[in-house]
């Protein structure tokens, strides 16, 4: 009995002692797992707070209207225009076979634009995305929607922007267009990659930026502020409320120096020409016009063109999209030649009394070679203003053979050309001042004294822009005053005046040289005479023919004229009215040969439309 | 004396905050619906009926049908590889009409009651000889659970073997050279029973971001709802990671984290502390049971019943690797919380009858 006590106490010790090291484990587990909990919801808290929150909410992006672009005068040039399109959410659709059927039966559906559909579903069947199945609805087929919206609640009537520039095109090269987002780099870090993918679009063609012109130069002025909207999300991303708005900010409108009637006007007179306008005011440096031909449908680029459209016109011989005023490389031919005037006067090489025989020829002394144009008949004894009224080769052969080319050349800077004129435009070309060096360095062949008597007339290696003519014509006009050219009020204090140093180029010299200028016209030996009697206000002029190929007689040009892209460039430069010059132009019609004949009436017509406002 | 009803008021009241609780917190992570908590309160309320039933009988009862007990649910177990209903690809239930069963949870009743039956008369220490017997029972347990496949259940069935084994005197000796072996054999362990899921589990354990959106994202999403609770929780029904379907298995293996996500440290303090006390009562009750087998079941099903607890406890919290164990009284489930009423009426029953020799 004892033994049996004994062995009930070993008994109970044993399970006594051994449930409790049990015991004490199990509290050492209790402690470990509450020290834990402990870590997270007191000590890190703050850490998984967040990560709770930021598991569910979504944040979209909201897409901002970008700023327009204003004219001289008010007129907005580049707008947000409302357009309503049907817009289907394809995560709703099971069928889309059955639901096109359904739907065409209420809005009727162009082929084109159920194919579009049917291929874009796919793709976007899995995206919280917007597809849109008609573009453009007018108000029947809204009203008509609206009635039977009831039955399709996978489609709602959207109202989306387009970005419409005016001026039928003519404007298509300096305001440029807004395409499809292509640069994703900008995404931020406030939204993540994925959000993109849902944006809330105000346009119709979704995430844009500018592409071209001054949508491009000032995008950022433009493009505004993203907004954002946060949603609650469940775990597999379905919406359940929204929670915060912040909305966009549209960006600032553009307000700018150009003017739609002269630029209208300029479009008008250029149909069916290849060239450009560029019209500065000579005072401020304002771009008034600036108009590039042939032009492009700006419009269609940045809301949607075929691919056989697009095709065509980049592969058209015309080159379209190719911007003249600011890119066009040209030769300044004869309006050079008051450049010239300045040039030899202020190096003293001549003077307005001095009076050269012209024999319609010129040869260089140095090795007896003959220098003439094919036009050149010989004007008997000139003095330089009448030089320039008959733009007489003889006479600036002769000015260019006495000058030193690196004078020259440094003259040409300060003109303006082989640089950059303008603050705000799109791809503009420094055109080409030649030098020894240059020649030495790119064509690896010396300078030779006739190169520089070539330049004397324009012709040669040098290379000017349609926006070069602009601002040296503006700085003749001025008298020697330039300011650089700028298309946005935010540049107008950028544009500060400088003063062209001329030692010996005096007052009375500049007058001299805009009586010559004047003549062109209104003498009735001058190159444009054929204009005086067109206009009611006084122009100074200079024309120029642009050699695409050079030659030497008549007989030549005759047989090559059969090409129509090898005739000679017709350039003028003009600045009115004459007393106090406003406005400073120029004109460069391709192949159009005659500068007093075909650019001349150009320039006139837009200078017209400027100073009858 | 013979028409007394035997209770123990402390467990009664503790099972019974436990099961409310549960089914509370269940409500919450079944998004308010009642349609899946009213089978869960049907199951409470049954279970209730059962936990009463068995608490009546004296344990001598128990001891005497132990073995026809065990027989019955390994066979019930066993037809489950035959008749039983597959669910994701494991084969653990019975189904009768509307009923579903799991006879693997009646092994984790009827193999501590049948080991502790067996060790009743031994001589202590335990000979080598009853221990390898006992051993081999649980070993079989295990397999044929296992075998469903159902680690997570064959994993409990044979710790309340081994619980048993242990109360009842197992040589220290002998539980050294079965760790020594454990230790040696691991790596082979590792390499050739693991299934790869398994591994992933081990691994994720350790660097869960390496694979945030697969194997991670469970511990991950627990981690985010427990932290995000703070001290006192979002408040009931307001956990986003719940009510968005962010974390799991809310209603079975991760309901802990429904609880500390809306109730906070708090909360889970309180539960902690109802776990705890259930545990420290049992203890009290066991060591003052009438006899050896009484002491034995009480011991084999708490410390059970905590090993369950805690695992899912520290599986939810990323302490250790996630192996499917519900939580006791709280996760979805008709079967387990029914043995649960059962298991702790037959704690009352070794508790609350006294010995005769003291008559």
């Amino acid at each position: 009995m004892k033994n049996d006590f004994q062995e009930r106490q070993f008994e109970i010790n044993t399970f006594t002692q051994r449930s409790l090291f049990i015991t004490i484990i199990l509290f050492l587990v209790i402690v470990i797992f509450l020290y834990r909990v402990f870590y997270l919801q007191i000590l890190e808290h703050d850490e998984f707070d967040e990560a709770a929150f930021e598991n569910k909410t979504y944040t979209v992006p909201v897409q901002p209207l970008r700023g327009r672009i204003i004219d001289r005068n008010g007129i907005v040039l580049t707008d947000n225009i409302a357009t309503f399109d049907l817009i289907t959410n394809p995560s709703e659709i099971n069928d889309p076979i059955v639901f096109l059927n359904d739907i065409n039966k209420l809005i009727n559906l162009s082929e084109s634009e159920k194919t579009n559909f049917l291929n874009s579903f796919d793709d976007r069947a899995f995206f919280n995305k917007e597809l849109i199945l008609k573009s453009n609805l007018n108000e029947k087929d809204i009203a008509k929607f609206e009635v039977q919206s009831f039955r399709f609640p996978n489609v709602f009537v959207g109202k989306r922007f387009r970005r419409i520039a005016l001026g039928n095109d003519s404007f298509a090269h300096v305001l440029g267009y807004a395409g499809v987002l292509t640069d994703t780099s900008f995404i931020s870090k406030k939204f993540n990659r994925n959000s993109w993918n849902d944006a809330l679009y105000s346009y119709a063609n979704g995430l844009i930026e500018g592409k071209s012109g001054l949508e491009k130069t000032f995008d950022d002025v433009l493009k505004g502020k993203f907004g954002y909207k946060q949603f609650e999300v469940d775990s597999k991303g379905r919406f359940i409320k929204e929670i915060d708005y912040l909305p966009p900010v549209k960006g600032d409108d553009l307000q700018t120096t150009l003017d739609l009637k002269a630029q209208l006007r300029a479009a008008n007179l250029m149909q069916d020409k290849k060239g450009s306008v560029v019209v500065v005011d000579v005072q401020s440096g304002e771009i008034v016009v600036l108009l590039s031909a042939p032009t492009y449908p700006i419009n269609k680029m940045a809301n949607g063109i075929s691919k056989d459209q697009y095709d065509e016109l980049l592969n058209n011989k015309d080159k379209p999209f190719f911007d003249r005023s600011v890119a066009g490389r040209y030769p300044p031919a004869s309006t050079l030649k008051p450049f010239f005037a300045f040039h030899s006067i202020n190096n003293q090489l001549t003077n307005w009394e001095n009076v050269i025989r012209d024999p319609g020829y010129f040869i260089l002394p140095d090795n007896g070679r003959m220098y003439r144009g094919w036009r050149q008949i010989p004007l008997g004894r000139i003095d330089l203003a009448t030089a320039i009224v008959r733009s007489s080769n003889t006479f600036f052969f002769d000015l260019a053979y006495k000058s030193n080319i690196n004078d020259i050349s440094d003259d040409l800077i300060k003109f303006g050309f082989g640089n950059t004129v303008c603050l705000d435009c799109f791809q503009e070309d420094d055109g080409l001042v030649p030098t020894p060096n240059w020649k030495r360095e790119n064509l690896n062949f010396s300078w030779f004294k006739g190169d520089t008597v070539n330049l004397g007339i324009g012709q040669g290696y040098m290379i000017s822009t349609p926006i070069q003519l602009a601002y040296y014509a503006a700085i003749i006009a001025s008298k020697g005053d330039k300011k650089k050219l700028f298309i946005s009020e935010l540049n107008r204090q950028n544009s500060s005046k400088e003063v062209i140093t001329a030692e010996a180029f005096n007052n009375s010299d500049w007058q001299k040289l805009h009586e010559s200028m004047l003549n062109v016209i209104e003498s009735d030996l001058g190159t444009a005479r054929g204009l005086r009697n067109s206009k009611e206000f006084l122009v100074a002029a200079k024309t120029g023919t642009g050699e695409v190929v050079s030659l030497n007689s008549s007989a030549e040009y005759n047989r090559i004229r059969e090409d129509i892209s090898l005739r000679d460039h017709a350039i003028m430069i003009a600045f009115a009215p004459y007393e106090n010059p406003k406005y400073a132009i120029s004109v460069i019609v391709e192949n159009g040969e005659s500068g007093g004949g075909v650019a001349g009436p150009v320039a006139l017509g837009v200078l017209e439309e400027l100073l009858d406002e | 004396m013979n028409n007394k009803i035997h209770l123990d008021p402390y467990l009664f009241i503790s099972i019974s905050m436990l099961s409310f609780i549960g089914l509370f917190i269940l409500f919450s992570a079944s998004e308010s619906s009642f349609g899946a908590i009213s089978r869960q309160l049907i199951y409470i309320v049954l279970g209730f009926f059962l936990f009463f039933i068995f608490s009546q009988p004296d344990p001598d009862i128990y001891r005497r049908f132990s073995l026809l007990f065990l027989i019955l649910s390994l066979f019930l177990v066993a037809s489950t590889y035959f008749i039983g209903t597959e669910i994701n690809g494991a084969k653990r239930w019975l189904k009768f009409y509307v009923f579903s069963f799991q006879p693997s949870e009646l092994l984790k009743l009827a193999l501590p009651l049948f080991l502790s039956s067996y060790l009743f008369h031994k001589k202590l220490p335990i000979s080598f000889k009853d221990t390898l017997i006992a051993i081999l029972f649980i070993f079989a347990c295990f397999l044929i659970v296992a075998r469903q496949p159902d680690l997570g259940t064959a994993l409990l069935v044979t710790i309340s073997g081994i619980f048993v084994l242990f109360l009842a005197g197992l040589s220290w000796l002998f539980i050294f050279l079965c760790l020594s072996a454990i230790a040696v054999f691991s790596p082979f362990i590792w390499n050739n029973l693991l299934q790869p899921f398994q591994k992933d589990r081990i691994w994720t354990l350790f660097n869960p971001e390496s694979d945030p959106y697969g194997a991670g994202w469970n511990i991950i999403q627990s981690k985010i709802a427990v932290g995000s609770g703070g001290l006192f929780g979002k408040g009931y029904g307001q956990g986003s990671q719940t009510q968005l379907n962010f974390l799991p298995e809310t209603q079975t293996d991760f309901i802990f984290s429904v609880l500390a996500e809306e109730f906070g440290f708090v909360g889970v303090l309180l539960l902690v502390m109802i776990y705890a006390f259930v545990l420290l009562r049992c203890f009290y009750l066991a060591v003052n049971a009438r006899d050896r087998f009484c002491r034995l079941v009480i011991g084999g099903f708490i410390f059970t019943f905590c090993f369950n607890v805690f695992v899912n406890l520290a599986m939810v919290v990323g302490l250790i690797p996630v192996v499917g164990m519900p939580l006791p009284f709280f996760s979805r489930g008709g079967t387990s919380l029914l043995s649960l009423f059962i298991m702790f009426g037959i704690i009352t029953s070794m508790a609350s009858h006294k010995k005769f020799m003291q008559r």
